[in-house]
């Protein structure tokens, strides 16, 4: 039961950062084509995004342990 | 078979992991069970200061002999992060007074980094890897940019400051209120982002370093009675790919290792860059 529970809570929980990451990683890639010379910035926002929204995925990652206590 | 090799190696891991994560926890030195409220030095405090004497002494090294073009290679290399501080975190983000902050900026930036890669070693601890340390970095930045803040606009502007210009008379206090709940929120995010990634980063290492070694575990017991080799060396064949992944990953977490030390020093720059000037 313990596994089925984790299961669900990573995928549900990594589901929405995905979507989000893919979504900043298409925009930055996008926005680097049509402007190459601000590939610098971008970038600088692409990471701050991808920070933002990772730690929401690691949070579901690292909470389903804690409150499991165990795998 | 093998009657020790009658388990399956997937049917060992989870008991594996639950002490894999018994050994990610907090940890007395000393080999006494570790108690929130004891005042001892614990695994990770222990991994902390070796890397501020290992920062120290890198540091010490790189800026000995101080040369308009450094031959240095460490020389170099810190020198290129430190410029990376100042002009890609500090002034970027904070304006032309950015250089100000700097010493600050790269305290955090170094420290955090040093912890990160020092964790990545076998056997190492980042100190960055427990919530202990990480909430006292960021209450350190959180201090600091309500002074700066507090100094640059005075009192009663930094305290309106939270509210922006133009919002009609009732609404202005709810956004007040909600801008300085998410201002306190700070310490938390700053704090759970930097733990959360190393965290996961050295659970999901050991998982695969695991898995490894159970899958090589029948072959090593096989050559050694001489039993069965053919079939336990069929069996030990995915550990090479787990093997495989765990390398990619360990690239992967040493860039982790960059990435995060940027995110929270680039963070902070924000934030003291918000707090310094008025809107």
């Amino acid at each position: 039961m313990n596994f089925i529970g984790f299961g669900l809570l990573y995928g549900l929980a990594v589901t929405a950062p995905a979507l989000t990451i893919g979504i900043v990683g298409g925009k930055a890639a996008e926005s680097t084509a049509r402007q190459p010379e601000m590939a610098g910035r971008i970038f600088t926002v692409f990471i701050l995004a991808a920070a933002f929204v990772e730690a929401l995925a690691l949070l579901g990652f690292v909470l389903g342990i804690m409150v499991v206590g165990k795998l | 078979m093998e009657p020790t090799a009658a388990k399956a190696p997937l049917d060992l891991l989870p008991e594996k992991v639950n002490e894999l994560l018994g050994f990610l926890g907090t940890q007395n030195v000393n080999g006494k069970p570790y108690a929130a409220t004891d005042f001892v030095l614990t695994n990770y405090i222990f991994f902390l200061f070796i890397s501020i004497v290992l920062l120290s002494i890198v540091i010490f090294i790189a800026v000995r002999k101080l040369e308009m073009v450094p031959k240095n290679k460490l020389s170099n290399a810190v020198e290129a992060l430190a410029e990376f501080v100042r002009n890609d975190i500090a002034v970027a983000m904070i304006g032309h007074d950015g250089a100000k902050y700097f010493p600050f900026l790269a305290t955090m930036f170094f420290f955090i980094l040093m912890n990160n890669l020092l964790g990545l070693i076998p056997g190492c601890k980042p100190g960055t890897g427990t919530m202990g340390v990480t909430v006292a970095l960021s209450t350190t930045v959180f201090i600091f940019f309500n002074a700066v803040g507090f100094k640059n606009q005075g009192l009663w502007g930094y305290i309106k400051s939270f509210s922006p210009k133009g919002v009609p008379f009732p609404i202005n206090l709810i956004v007040w209120a909600i801008e300085v709940f998410s201002a306190i929120l700070r310490i938390f995010t700053l704090a759970v982002r930097l733990f959360a990634n190393m965290y996961a980063g050295h659970i999901i290492l050991g998982i695969f370093a695991i898995l490894t070694a159970l899958f090589t575990e029948p072959l090593i017991v096989a050559i050694e009675t001489h039993q069965g080799i053919g079939a336990a060396f069929v069996g030990a064949l995915p550990s090479i790919g787990w093997l495989l992944l765990m390398t990619a990953l360990y690239a992967l977490e040493f860039l982790v290792a960059f990435v995060q030390a940027y995110v929270f020093t680039i963070l902070s720059a924000v934030y003291i860059g918000a707090a310094a000037h008025e809107h």
